[in-house]
């Protein structure tokens, strides 16, 4: 029987294809008619467009208003890795000097932009012998960026001992806002948390907050929490993390200065 | 049919987020957000689940956005149809997930066939061909179409919504049958 002569019976299949309820040995057999029949296969096209209608029909209901800072935190650690991509290769084609004039380039960026290039300075300074050899003309342009950012105070690359960058850390003053961005591929066990530590010049280590799995995540803290702090550190914990009082009791894995916008 | 949202606005949107506009993304959020996540929530049946849904359906339109035009879809059914892609695999990830169990079982509570009621669909801002198909959806009996939207929405078969609502095989295949013999014939005048 030629399917294509009989449109009724075409239409009702096409019709059950495309809705799934079409199964097995008949859903197999109308895909291959649909492979040797441009007929067929256009009926499924039509079925398969019309009942995308139902995914439009449904009644709206509001998500909450977590789920839009998710999504834009992704979406600027999306921007940030494409933007080192960009830096790397840059390096790759240009001379030594000409990166750098290169991020001169992105300062017009916004806050996301202004980290996608923090970003890229922290993989210039990784190519120009480590973090510890970081210049004074480069920390002159992580200030320089966080200049063009306004919200943006404070800012830290957590490093570890082998100077390869872990962690950015940006602190919001006007929102008490510490958000960290995971840039290297670490990935604690499933039994360990990460915790962040201000570590002043005075006293013991103070616990800043323990973190989650995410790429991306936010602690609040209040700018004297912050304040006057020089390093930033990260150690591996038990799940949940250890009290402030106790001090890290696991190996300290990242570590970085924390760099105070000039103002 | 829709003022509110013609399509060429979305479109637009959707070109500016090809171009990696991130203020283009949020603006088209706030314009379909609710109606998207009302669809995942449809779909996966728990809150939580349905966030994260529209969390990756969004990062997907952010990357995938370039694509759009080749779809020849209106906007709103490209989105949708990404949200449910998103949300089928979320539900086979959590049927093969046992220590949501639990979760599951709430889900089953909410899971019966109300008695015949208006049509709850939402049509507002639907295109063209959603607006055809809504038309002849609303003229089936609440139950038939209720099987037929779950059929394609979660992508079941008939024994799994027999299961799922509870009914005798043959019923459902008797109300779906008798649906899409409906839907076809009026949606054959739409063509």
């Amino acid at each position: 029987m030629n399917i294509t002569r009989h449109p009724e019976l075409l239409d009702r299949l096409a019709a059950s294809y495309a809705l799934g309820t079409l199964r097995g040995g008949a859903r197999r057999r109308f895909e291959s008619l649909a492979r040797e029949h441009a007929t067929v296969r256009a009926a499924a096209l039509v079925w398969q467009t019309r009942w995308s209608g139902l995914t439009e029909l449904q009644p709206a209901i509001h998500p909450a208003p977590a789920v839009w800072t998710r999504i834009d935190n992704l979406v600027q650690a999306d921007r940030a890795a494409s933007a080192m991509q960009a830096a790397r290769v840059h390096q790759a084609a240009e001379a030594p000097s000409g990166w750098w004039r290169n991020l001169l380039v992105w300062r017009g960026a916004a806050a996301a932009g202004a980290i996608a290039t923090l970003a890229a300075v922290v993989v210039g300074v990784q190519v120009n012998g480590g973090l510890r050899a970081t210049t004074g003309a480069q920390i002159a342009a992580l200030q320089q960026q966080l200049q063009a950012t306004p919200q943006i105070q404070y800012v830290a690359v957590l490093a570890d001992d082998k100077a390869d960058a872990s962690m950015l850390v940006t602190f919001d003053p006007k929102n008490n806002q510490l958000v960290l961005q995971r840039v290297g591929g670490f990935q604690e066990g499933a039994d360990k948390s990460l915790q962040l530590w201000a570590l002043p010049p005075a006293g013991g280590p103070r616990s800043l907050g323990v973190l989650g799995q995410d790429k991306l995540l936010k602690l609040v803290a209040q700018e004297g929490d912050v304040k006057e702090v020089p390093t930033l550190a990260i150690s591996l914990e038990p799940k949940g993390g250890v009290p402030s009082a106790t001090g890290p009791t696991g190996p300290v894995l990242f570590k970085g200065a924390l760099i105070r916008k000039a103002t | 049919m829709s003022t509110l949202h013609p399509d060429s606005e979305l479109m637009d949107l959707l070109d500016r987020i090809a171009a990696q506009d991130d203020s283009a993304l949020k603006k088209l959020y706030e314009r379909t957000a609710s109606q998207l996540f009302g669809l995942a929530l449809r779909i996966v049946r728990n809150r939580d689940a349905a966030e994260d849904v529209l969390q990756e359906a969004f990062l997907t339109i952010w990357r995938g956005a370039g694509n759009y035009r080749a779809s020849l879809s209106p906007p709103m059914a490209w989105m949708g149809l990404i949200v449910r892609s998103r949300a089928l695999d979320a539900l086979r990830k959590r049927t093969t997930d046992r220590s949501d169990l639990m979760n599951e079982l709430d889900d089953e509570m909410a899971q019966t066939l109300e008695g015949d009621m208006p049509n709850p669909m939402d049509a507002a801002d639907a295109s063209e061909q959603a607006f055809a198909l809504h038309h002849c959806l609303g003229k089936l009996d609440h139950k038939q179409r209720e099987v037929v939207s779950l059929a394609y929405l979660r992508d079941q078969s008939h024994g799994e919504l027999a299961e799922q609502l509870k009914l005798p095989l043959g019923t459902v295949k008797t109300w779906i049958r008798r649906g899409l013999e409906q839907l076809r014939t009026c949606m054959a005048r739409f063509a």
